[in-house]
């Protein structure tokens, strides 16, 4: 898979995982790659930048979480997170059926 | 597994080293991380691991970590210097600093036994060596009360020798005072390591090994020969060497033998 292909997606990838369930950054990661079958594995460290700026734009709020033995940050989807990646998904699925649409014709 | 070397915990300390983000946010980034590490290493653990193996898989899973202080710089828009490029030109100012120390000790040294056993014996030109007469004249004119050009050329090169040691030995410690200034006022700028961590103590152990071997062997050659004059000037550079040479070369070997026990731990468990 290119890395740099994936990156330009990467921000809806993350806002689906979590809108599935609040996770913290291991489990996204994790769920990340076994709904990918392994085709998205980036260097887990550099998931959470892309998880802190998404929660600067306010797309994903984050809480500590104990109990666990260890303190661990918690993220789940805003309302704006939620908006953002109804739309994203939309021109995601746009795109990907004129993408597709054209590979067809010439097969 | 060995208590003392906790692998994740060094890498966090290289991570807090490199980062170039709002401290308010450096904590949680050291925190998240070192969680998702370590619980990285127990699923592993988990599924048959050893302890070391695990914490290392961890580590190489996760990326480097002037990869991921990088990628946190970027989201936050702030620029970081390579940080390879920045930890060479440090580690060549420190060897290059030493060096010239060294040197200027070295000058220190020559004059002692230049002193001891006379110029000749630091700068005193072969018997073989002849002189045109202008720069016999240069000569005399340059020492004045020297009695005949050989001794005028012997206090003429005493002086460069000794002279210029000493300039290159001041130079050496300001650029090492330059150097200690850069890592205590700015030990994040200064505290990238991308460079193995043996870089500085093996380029040194080489390049001064090399220049003891050279300097002592060209200077006890001549002694052996008879042919004092000049020796000591190449063995005052060889003794000095050869101290530094030691300096780099214990640490370095003390390097090599923690790597081996790390390697012997992840290979055993």
């Amino acid at each position: 898979m290119n890395q740099e292909l994936l990156k330009g997606h990467l921000d809806l990838l993350l806002l689906a995982i979590v809108a599935e369930q609040p996770a913290h950054g291991y489990a996204i990661i994790a769920r990340l790659r076994e709904r990918s079958g392994g085709t998205f594995d980036l260097a887990e460290g550099t998931i959470y930048p892309a998880l802190h700026r998404l929660e600067r734009a306010q797309l994903l709020e984050s809480s500590w979480a104990t109990g666990i033995g260890r303190s661990r940050r918690v993220y789940e989807l805003s309302n704006a997170g939620r908006e953002a990646l109804a739309t994203r998904r939309n021109t995601w699925q746009s795109f990907a059926t004129g993408i597709q649409a054209v590979l067809g014709a010439n097969t | 597994m060995n208590d003392e070397r906790d692998l994740i915990a060094e890498y966090i300390d290289k991570l807090l080293g490199m980062l170039r983000v709002d401290p308010r946010r450096t904590r949680r980034i050291l925190v998240e991380s070192e969680d998702h590490l370590r619980e990285t290493a127990e699923r592993l653990i988990e599924q048959g691991a050893t302890p070391a193996q695990a914490q290392a898989t961890a580590i190489e899973q996760f990326g480097r970590p002037d990869v991921v202080a990088r990628r946190f710089a970027a989201e936050e828009g702030r620029l970081l210097p390579p940080p390879l490029l920045l930890d060479l030109v440090l580690s060549l100012g420190l060897l290059f600093g030493i060096g010239m120390a060294a040197i200027g000790v070295s000058g220190a040294l020559a004059a002692g036994m230049g002193t001891a056993f006379g110029q000749s014996f630091i700068s005193g030109d072969p018997p073989e060596v002849t002189y045109t007469p202008a720069r016999c004249a240069y000569l005399m004119a340059d020492q004045p009360g020297s009695r005949d050009c050989e001794a005028a050329a012997t206090a003429h090169h005493y002086g460069e020798v000794v002279g210029y040691r000493a300039v290159a030995g001041v130079l050496g410690l300001l650029v090492l005072g330059g150097w200690l200034v850069i890592r205590q006022r700015y030990p994040r700028f200064s505290g990238v390591r991308i460079l193995p961590e043996g870089f500085v103590p093996t380029v040194g152990a080489a390049l001064f090994g090399v220049a003891a071997l050279l300097l002592l062997l060209q200077g006890t050659g001549s002694v052996a020969a008879g042919r004092n004059e000049g020796a000591g000037g190449y063995l005052s550079g060889g003794i000095v060497s050869l101290g530094v040479f030691a300096a780099f070369a214990v640490p370095l070997f003390r390097l090599l033998v923690s790597h081996r026990k790390t390697s012997a731990e992840i290979d055993e468990g």
